[in-house]
């Protein structure tokens, strides 16, 4: 099994120890990683703002870099689900702009002619643990109390977690994970799948309600006493570690990844 | 980078305690819904029947809308059809005419705020009393509904007080508690209800098979506004008409306990013709649009809704800015969507009021892909011409930097160097990320150099 | 009408791809062991009164004993002896306004949600909402599980008219305060009555 590892812009450039503790526990866990360089963006922010069609270069690059591998695995749940559930559509040449007429769009996309297979075998790294390998061996040391944040993205498009808006079997990869590391205490806040209120350009956009969000999301984590606020993303944690700072609020952030490898 | 959403939005949220307030009444809403839907197994299937249902109906309504005008007909409904706002309004004034009407009650109806039907009335001397307390209580406070379930949820008791006072309702001054202005209330419109020459209904639903229109209330007042006057008018869009009760089982069940928690409205009602001593039953179905939307191969899945509310109820960023900060009449997810659909050179700016954390599509009890469609939405504003002017050129910005890796690293390499800006430039209003957080510290080295000395 | 066929050609040419109904056959309806009990229990939830009425008790007695300030009682029911008003012969239908009780009759009942399904067996339907309280004799026997049930046996008849109600009239309008009695019935009372 051929892991390429994706490491989406902001994790480089602002949490690249993210990055090295993904690459760490993969390499841990026995299993050939790769990291192909010269990796820029996902395009994630520019198609959520409206210009999914820069997005396409962005994902022939990726289809071009990450040919040949089993799985791609990034530490981030927003990037993977962007590149997982997108690029097929944008790589067959439907944007919204270019539906040709009489076809009706829908979420999962059928086409002819292009193959797109890798961007199907894009994984967030949680759910490649949990669903591929499934590590069931101990891993990491973290003698804290964490407060589990269950990034949107997760939740509702990669399933990491049983929404709190149906009716299923409850279940949480992200917190199966954790509980293989020695000495965690993992606990979930209130509306323990509630919007941090980053959502890419919305932070920059809807500054009053992002930060109103940011902050009751945070308030949220640390009524639960925990030392630490833990998730799958890091625009989240970024987020809500800039809105913690700015207003006083007194937790660390973590990402999940970090956590799992962490004394490894 | 502001819209009229964002700027409202940031007005809303100075007063921290009504926010609070805000904020914790729709999540108790959600959560109220939440109980319901863990109390029933069968929940997720229902959803996607309903959902299933609907998909059938809306592509086959010109089939269901015949049906059904046939079958009220017959029952001795006066139906009527209206292509827009401006007929429906006309043709209700005309009924009213002919009828001699002077005043008229309705029960609630979306539909009728869609059109503008009350001051359309009111210009031509016809006296309209709102009826649901919720829509009465804006109506005497000359307030638009800022929800459409709840659409005085945003005043509390000592707002409702004070305007009863001034009205005349109450009697007792000072005293502000909701059972008692609710008595008033009761007393006032009972005799509204009594002396009221006409009775207007939305409806919930219509039925083809039969030809009922179904109304759903917890206050009885479309049930008053039918019993004493003469005349009934019935309004109701054409989406709203399934095909048979097998279909109102699934949606009766779910409409109440996804908008407000409840297991069922008080009432649900069945009206096939005017009642024994009353005049006539009118029923008029509006396109407005509709006729055009299911045409729209994005978006015709908006047609779907039963206004149940819970989409505004679960959405993060209406239970923090309110239904006035939205620029269409509906606020919050399915009303982003419905004012694109109406006018999307008027209300773009709601498009961005959206995380797309998608919370409101995983409650929406017909799973409409709300979420979805406002991501489709933004990536059409650019050609409706409505796409926001900055984010155009930093997206253009980010594609430049994105599509050349070296161009990237070289980037990478000096943000650093933004450690080091001066807070009084990174706080300043050209820096919109620094308004509500501490920037964050760009390490000397990012992934992509670090993990090369890792393998060396 | 112009504006019709006008509207539905409109619409049927608009329609791009067209969905099948769905099979509604296999709903898991939820069902109770004992669909009486769960009736009682929701009709208290949502702020109504049940009386389980013996076999040969006399409802008039029952009903005067319930409301004894009661002046006005609305009736067109024959075992009803104590009216002192008639929906069926009343002049309007606002001269039923002030009626302390409305007596009427309810077919049969849901136990998911409390309703009770009442077709219009009176001239003046505002009986059922204009009187400030309202008894409704329901036959014991006769509770269905749920909604889905219901509506398979809903039965109108020439009035055109029927309605479910679930206790009484309710609106937490003011400040999300739950408060009974909107503008129709501020208390309802069933009488579960024997076969």
């Amino acid at each position: 099994m051929k892991i390429g590892l994706f490491i989406p812009c902001y994790v480089d450039a602002v949490y690249p120890e993210v990055g090295v503790a993904t690459y760490k526990l993969l390499r841990h866990l026995g299993l050939d990683v790769e990291y192909p360089e010269n990796q820029t963006c996902c395009g994630q922010p520019m198609a959520n703002a409206g210009f999914e069609s820069q997005a396409i270069p962005l994902a022939q690059k990726f289809e071009a870099k990450f040919k040949g591998y089993d799985y791609i695995v990034a530490p981030s749940v927003s990037c993977t689900a962007f590149v997982r559930l997108n690029y097929p559509r944008l790589l067959g040449g439907k944007t919204a702009q270019h539906t040709e007429e009489g076809h009706v769009c829908e979420t999962e996309h059928t086409h002819e002619g292009h193959v797109c297979e890798t961007a199907k075998k894009a994984m967030d790294v949680v759910e490649f643990l949990h669903d591929v390998v499934k590590v069931k061996q101990r891993l990491g040391t973290f003698p804290h109390k964490v407060s589990l944040h269950n990034s949107c993205h997760g939740v509702r498009e990669l399933g990491l977690s049983s929404p709190s808006e149906m009716h299923v079997d409850k279940f949480n990869k992200i917190k199966d994970l954790l509980q293989l590391v020695d000495g965690i205490n993992v606990v979930e806040p209130e509306r323990p799948d509630e919007c941090c209120g980053f959502g890419g350009m919305f932070s920059i956009e809807e500054t009053a309600i992002s930060a109103q969000m940011g902050r009751d999301k945070v308030e949220r984590h640390i009524a639960t006493g925990a030392e630490y606020i833990t998730g799958p993303d890091c625009s989240c944690l970024m987020h809500m570690a800039g809105v913690a700072k700015k207003q006083g609020l007194n937790i660390q952030f973590k990402h999940v990844v970090e956590i799992l490898a962490a004394g490894l | 980078m502001s819209t009229q959403h964002s700027k409202a939005a940031k007005e809303f949220l100075k007063n921290q305690k009504y926010a609070k307030w805000h904020d914790a009444t729709f999540w108790a809403v959600r959560s109220k819904r939440d109980n319901m839907a863990q109390g029933l197994d069968e929940w997720e299937q229902l959803r996607e029947k309903a959902s299933a249902i609907k998909r059938h109906t809306i592509t086959h309504l010109d089939e269901y809308l015949d049906q059904f005008s046939t079958a009220a007909e017959k029952n001795g409904c006066i139906v009527h059809w209206a292509k827009d706002a401006q007929e429906f309004n006309e043709i209700v004034y005309g009924i009213l005419k002919n009828h001699d009407v002077k005043k008229m009650v309705k029960s609630k109806s979306m539909l009728t705020e869609e059109c503008e039907m009350n001051p359309y009335l009111e210009s031509k001397g016809i006296e309209v009393v709102e009826t649901d307390l919720g829509e009465r209580i804006i109506q005497l406070k000359g307030q638009k509904p800022s929800h459409i379930v709840m659409p005085a949820i945003h005043l509390n008791h000592d707002d409702v007080g004070e305007l009863f006072e001034e009205k005349g309702i109450s009697k007792e001054k000072g005293n502000h508690d909701p059972t008692y202005l609710t008595y008033m209330a009761r007393l006032s419109l009972r005799n509204e209800f009594l002396t009221a020459d006409a009775g207007m209904t939305g409806a919930n639903f219509g039925i083809a098979e039969t030809g009922d229109i179904v109304v759903c209330t917890n206050e009885g007042n479309a049930d008053m506004s039918t019993s004493c006057p003469k005349l009934h008018i019935a309004a109701i869009g054409l989406e709203k008409v399934i095909p048979n009760y097998e279909c109102l089982a699934v949606f009766q069940r779910m409409l109440c306990r996804a908008g407000t928690g409840q297991p069922t409205t008080t009432y649900t009602s069945h009206f096939r013709k005017a009642r024994p001593t009353a005049h006539e039953m009118h029923i008029i179905l509006v396109d407005n649009g509709r006729s055009e939307w299911i045409g729209n191969p994005e978006h015709w899945e908006v047609l779907k809704c039963i206004r149940c509310g819970s989409c505004m109820n679960t959405c993060p960023v209406y239970r923090r800015s309110g239904g006035y900060s939205y620029s269409y009449f509906i606020p919050g997810p399915v009303g982003i969507n419905l004012g694109m659909l109406r006018d999307e050179q008027q209300h773009s700016g709601n498009v961005s009021a959206c995380t797309l954390c998608l919370s409101c599509q995983t409650v929406c009890p017909v799973k409409i892909d709300l979420g979805d469609q406002i991501y489709k939405w933004r990536q059409q504003l650019d050609e409706f011409g409505t796409a926001n002017p900055e984010k155009k050129l930093m997206c253009n910005g980010m594609s430049m930097l994105y599509g050349s890796p070296a161009l990237y690293k070289m980037a990478t390499a000096v943000s650093p160097l933004a450690n080091i800006i001066p807070p009084f430039i990174l706080n300043s209003g050209l820096n919109p990320w620094a308004e509500g957080h501490e920037m964050m510290k760009f390490p000397k080295k990012p992934f992509h150099t670090i993990i090369k000395e890792l393998k060396d | 009408m112009a504006s019709k066929e006008d509207i539905l050609k409109k619409y049927r040419a608009n329609v791009r791809q067209q969905f099948d109904m769905p099979d509604l056959s296999d709903i898991k309806a939820t069902t109770y062991p004992e669909p009486l009990v769960q009736f009682v229990k929701m009709s208290e939830m949502v702020g109504g009164q049940v009386i389980e009425v013996d076999p040969g008790r006399d409802i008039n007695t029952l009903i005067k004993g319930l409301y004894p300030d009661a002046k006005e009682i609305a009736s067109n029911l024959p075992e009803v002896t104590i009216a002192t008003r008639n929906p069926d012969t009343v002049g309007r239908a606002r001269d039923l306004n002030g009626t302390d009780v409305g007596i009427i009759r309810g077919m049969f009942g849901v136990a998911e949600n409390g309703c009770i399904w009442i077709p219009q067996q009176m001239k003046e339907k505002a009986v059922c909402f204009i009187s400030e309280n309202l008894v409704i004799l329901l036959p014991k026997s006769q509770i269905v599980n749920n909604m889905h049930e219901a509506y398979k046996r809903i039965e109108f008849n020439d009035y055109g008219y029927g309605t479910f109600i679930s206790g009484p009239s309710k609106t937490a309008d003011i400040a999300q305060v739950l408060v009974m009695g909107a503008q129709a019935a501020r208390s309802v009372t069933i009488l579960l009555m024997p076969e």
